[in-house]
């Protein structure tokens, strides 16, 4: 008999498996997507297609959610719009809007709340207060989403995608603008994110906030408030991302804040007004990156220590380096310096006399913003040039001992 | 007038000095563009040689000619022409043979090698330096009777205008770090005609680094109309008020 049971329970399962249904939904019939949702058989199929307005919908079995084309989801101001509240379902080829601006709740137009392996593919998120919103969850998958704030609303608007202590979730291929923060981190450990774009946001690109371990690589981060802030993390990896046109007055490319044991590698960092901020990072990897046309390229504040800076590229920059004391304890070798005069008489590939890339401008304007205004006159290029040959104000670590003649390739 | 415009400028298309001057700029130019991988840098290095170089020449050039001229001028007086037809034709054609040197030495290494809209800028505020200059030089050429004197005080503008305006400026700043002078410290560095079209430069070049600290603050001055017209018009006044003193001196000279 228990034998019998063993064998015919299998059995049963996967023909429930392989009878799993595909119920095709159309919006505005005689049943409403609430209730298909309630009788719905775990593995089933929903295909919706025509607009849902029916509120909140809540997803509580493993399921899929289909959107045929121009499916949408409309939320109607309740709240959130999709809840996910069971592991293993997938919510696809939507358009999802109206989940209301709140100051009490973070109503997002898809939510998953302590679930695993949600699969959230190929949605457009118009306007909604937050986007996509992971909460408690693991293995889940958000690719190929456009996440599009209201930019009249800017100000309103809540995150892209928010991740609140997950693990293992992988970002993928999701254009995300005109929201608070793009993509915001806070406890999320061991993530991946690749290839996303995240564009006018308001605040930042993408914001990490104590989540260790994770990965981003092949990422666009343009015209954001600032473009990507890593905080109080540790073995965090950032390789082949671009930086581009994060200006204003306290704006930068990439933020690093109380970062440990991380890698930066690859980068490219364009047009910000501060290109790389490190502020007390331990065992930094800075290497082959590159800066180009930043106001500061790279302003290393004292207390980084231990970190590597490495191969990078500095070509075109009002500043290449700035910092805000005398303290240097980090070791910054073999980078390409656009204005280093140095000759490499052993012909090795490595100027033979040390480049300082902090010059006398550099620190006035540090202490008077105003200074500015004497940028590249002839003054400016004497006080230069006479700092950097007799260096009395700026700290005599901070150099380059072996800058290389010309630019690595690539 | 148009009669001496069109024989001081077939003198000056003779000039070795002119043509020395042209045939420079532009050996100056391509051997940046030649030199440096980036254009980028080329550019910045021509921006230093337009600030600095370009209105030193356009003044010692202009001053010296007008001394070499002398006797030419002397001969002209003679004639039934007004004094005012006559230095207006000497300075138009002195200052179109400058600009077309410049388009020559420097306008043309641009459009070839670095067509941008920061070029463009630089192009048209150092034709508007030169210019300034040109119109000084001429002021002092007038009112010195001596070339020794002439040339050494034209030295002595340059070297004002180039570092020591600047030099001063930088020690006001620090001597008044304490108050609030920010609102005051472009509008007097514009004063300076050399600094004034080097921040308009900057104001392509260094845009990324002008949003910082104090980027509202040149964007109220120069990013509104108004201060752009006034940005031009010092300029202009740079170059109409020296003018205007040349002429009257010239009309009452002794030659």
């Amino acid at each position: 008999m228990k034998r019998l049971f063993a064998t015919v329970v299998p059995f049963i399962l996967f023909v429930a498996t392989m009878m799993a249904r595909v119920v095709p939904h159309a919006a505005n019939g005689a049943v409403p997507l609430t209730q298909r949702l309630k009788e719905a058989l775990p593995g089933d199929t929903i295909l919706v297609s025509g607009e849902v307005r029916e509120g909140t919908l809540t997803i509580d079995r493993p399921m899929a959610l289909i959107g045929a084309a121009g499916a949408v989801i409309d939320g109607d101001d309740a709240g959130d719009v999709v809840v996910i509240t069971a592991d293993d379902v997938t919510v696809q080829g939507f358009t999802v809007r109206g989940s209301r601006i709140s100051d009490m709740h973070d109503n997002a137009g898809i939510k998953v709340l302590d679930r695993a392996r949600a699969h959230i593919v190929d949605n457009f998120l118009d306007g909604c207060f937050f986007g996509i919103y992971l909460s408690g969850s693991r293995d889940a998958v958000v690719q190929g989403n456009r996440v599009v704030g209201h930019p009249q609303r800017e100000n309103r608007m809540g995150n892209g995608i928010h991740l609140w202590h997950c693990h293992n979730v992988r970002i993928l291929d999701n254009l995300v603008r005109d929201h608070r923060d793009g993509i915001y981190f806070e406890f999320v450990t061991d993530t991946r994110i690749e290839r996303n774009k995240s564009l006018h946001n308001l605040r930042y690109g993408l914001h990490f906030m104590f989540s260790n371990r994770n990965a981003y690589s092949y990422n666009r981060f343009q015209d954001n408030g600032a473009g990507v802030a890593v905080m109080y993390s540790h073995h965090m990896e950032m390789r082949h991302n671009r930086f581009l046109s994060n200006r204003g007055a306290s704006s930068y490319g990439l933020l690093l804040k109380e970062i440990n044991d991380g890698v930066l590698e690859d980068n490219e960092f364009a047009d910000n007004t501060t290109g790389l901020l490190v502020d007390g990072c331990n065992r930094f990897r800075i290497v082959d990156n590159s800066f180009r046309a930043n106001g500061w390229a790279l302003r290393l504040f004292a207390n980084a220590t231990a970190c590597v800076i490495t191969r990078n590229l500095f070509v075109g920059n009002t500043f290449d380096l700035s910092t805000n004391g005398d303290l240097m304890l980090n070791d910054i070798n073999g980078n390409y310096w656009d204005r280093y005069v140095g000759y490499d008489l052993d012909r090795d590939g490595y100027g033979d006399v040390p480049y300082r890339p902090l010059g006398f401008f550099g620190l006035l304007v540090e202490r008077m913003p105003y200074a500015m205004v004497f940028s590249r006159s002839l003054l400016v290029a004497l006080l230069d040039q006479a700092e950097r040959l007799i260096p009395t104000l700026t700290p005599l670590a901070m150099k380059d001992d072996h800058p290389l003649m010309r630019m690595p390739n690539g | 007038m148009i009669k001496v415009f069109k024989y001081t400028l077939i003198d000056l298309a003779r000039n070795r000095a002119m043509l020395g001057y042209a045939l420079l700029l532009l050996l100056v130019s391509e051997g940046l563009f030649q030199l440096e991988g980036d254009p980028m840098k080329a550019f910045l290095g021509l921006v230093q040689v337009v600030i600095a170089l370009v209105p030193l020449i356009a003044m010692l050039f202009t001053i010296v000619y007008g001394y070499d001229v002398l006797e030419f001028t002397q001969l002209l007086a003679v004639q039934p022409i007004g004094r005012s037809a006559i230095l207006g034709g000497q300075v138009l054609a002195l200052s179109v043979s400058l600009l077309l040197a410049q388009g020559f030495g420097l306008g043309l290494p641009l459009l070839v090698h670095f067509p941008t809209r920061v070029a463009l800028v630089l192009t048209v505020t150092g034709s508007a330096l030169v210019l300034v200059f040109s119109a000084l030089g001429t002021l002092i050429a007038l009112s010195q009777r001596e070339k020794a004197r002439g040339v050494g005080i034209g030295l002595g503008v340059w070297f004002v205008f180039v570092l020591v305006y600047d030099a001063l400026l930088m020690w006001l700043m620090f001597a008044l770090s304490d108050r609030p002078i920010e609102p005051w410290v472009v509008p007097l560095a514009a004063l300076d005609p050399i600094d004034l079209a080097r921040i308009m430069v900057m104001l392509e070049v260094d845009l990324a680094a002008m949003m910082g600290y104090s980027g509202a603050l040149y964007k109220e001055f120069f990013g509104s109309t108004g201060g752009m017209a006034v940005a031009l018009g010092t300029l202009m006044l740079w170059i109409v008020v020296p003018i205007a003193f040349a002429f009257r001196t010239f009309r009452g000279k002794d030659l």
